[in-house]
């Protein structure tokens, strides 16, 4: 199952993005304040400007591939719906609503796999005195930050998608030969 | 008088294939009445699959006029087209083209997915659809787990659960053993039948022109008989 396997596979790249820029972000909102040095608070906050934006161009040129891997891989399928009565919007909601998908899902599992996080550390490091004083290592805030980010950045997928799309002639699923 | 399905008026239609002009259909004037089981035969390049193109609406003639159910397809927008092919016209392929992450059951309902009936109706006339193509046992399969003969009648089936006015079979049988092949034919000829769906097939293969009700012979692009 191709498509199975591309969807896991980018799952889990959306997932390791969605950590990095979210600790990226985390960090940058922790340079805030005060420090005995100053010069550390600077070299913290341009390491993690460089980190957010780096995670960033990643998630722009990973949301672009995937809408590429998508509408080429797809071809035959979406020309078959085409014939069979589809209209561009038609398909272009299942070509945007993997994308979304892919991205929900990603987030669920950073999620899910923060719960755990806390589960473990809160039953094993942490006395019922000292949990007022315990935090996850990423926070909700920035996570919820990066997931919105995180959509934006498909939008860049999302139009290569439309034009990929609106360009793909129904005629073609009668030419394919697989 | 029997009602007109299909009228192909003047139709041309050219391609240019590596700084060549290949002239594939020449002045080609085709009236299909409804109901009728045409078979479009001839060899390989002949134009038969550009006629079928040309009459669903696949692809637009250069020339000519395309009246299909008493409208003038060849003028048609786009999304109009989508509207005609949901509305009045089934495919059936010859690679079967289902999608592979679906099952036999979803790859039927998935043509009335974007309309505005309920999904139990839909799921209703998938089951109608499978059991008239008599695959219905291999509902819940994925196309991967079927056999040429039972991907084909699921492609039928899909192509019959809106019951269309025309369907249209470019070499539905040109990926199945002769059997299979032979079998699907005799499908195609029992809804024609039942249904009275007008079906237009295309096949290079001379020994299935006594399925149709008139053999459209073609050569060179143009109608030769």
């Amino acid at each position: 199952m191709r498509s199975k396997k591309r969807f896991t596979v980018f799952t889990f790249m959306y997932t390791a993005i969605i950590i990095w820029m979210s600790f990226s972000l985390q960090m940058l909102f922790s340079t805030v304040g005060t420090d005995p040095k100053p010069w550390i608070i600077e070299v913290n906050r341009n390491v993690a400007i460089i980190s957010l934006v780096l995670s960033a161009v990643i998630s722009i040129s990973l949301s672009v591939f995937y809408a590429w891997i998508i509408t080429n891989y797809r071809r035959t399928e979406i020309a078959t719906l085409k014939c069979i009565g589809y209209t561009n919007n038609n398909v272009r909601v299942i070509i945007v609503g993997e994308l979304i998908w892919v991205t929900m899902f990603s987030f669920l599992i950073v999620f899910e796999l923060l719960i755990h996080v806390v589960a473990f550390s809160a039953y094993f490091y942490y006395t019922a005195d000292r949990l007022s004083d315990f935090s996850p290592f990423i926070r909700f805030g920035p996570l919820l930050i990066t997931i919105a980010l995180f959509l934006v950045a498909q939008i860049g997928g999302i139009l290569i998608a439309y034009r990929r799309v609106l360009r793909l002639r129904p005629i073609i699923a009668l030419r394919i030969q697989k | 008088m029997k009602e007109i399905m299909i009228k192909c008026e003047g139709v041309h239609k050219e391609f240019r294939l590596r700084g060549n002009i290949i002239r594939a259909l020449i002045n080609v004037n085709v009236e299909i009445e409804a109901g009728e089981f045409i078979m479009i035969q001839g060899p390989t390049g002949c134009g038969k699959t550009t006629l079928l193109n040309v009459m669903s609406g696949l692809d637009l003639p250069d020339e000519g006029s395309v009246i299909l159910d008493g409208e003038d397809i060849a003028r048609a927008n786009e999304d109009r087209l989508s509207n005609i092919r949901r509305q009045k016209i089934g495919f059936v392929f010859q690679d079967f083209n289902l999608v592979e992450h679906l099952t036999a059951i979803e790859n039927v309902e998935a043509l009335l997915w974007p309309t505005v009936l309920r999904t139990k109706e839909i799921e209703d006339r998938a089951i109608a659809a499978l059991r008239a193509v008599d695959v219905l046992e291999r509902k819940d399969h994925y196309p991967s787990d079927l056999s040429g003969g039972e991907r084909q009648r699921v492609g039928m089936a899909r192509a019959i659960i809106h019951q269309p006015r025309v369907l249209f079979a470019d070499e539905p049988t040109g990926n199945l053993d002769p059997t299979s092949g032979k079998n699907v034919l005799e499908l195609l000829k029992k809804l024609n039948k039942d249904l009275g769906t007008t079906m237009v097939v295309v096949t290079h293969d001379s020994s299935l022109v006594q399925y149709g009700d008139r053999v459209i012979k073609m050569d060179r692009g143009r109608i030769v008989r």
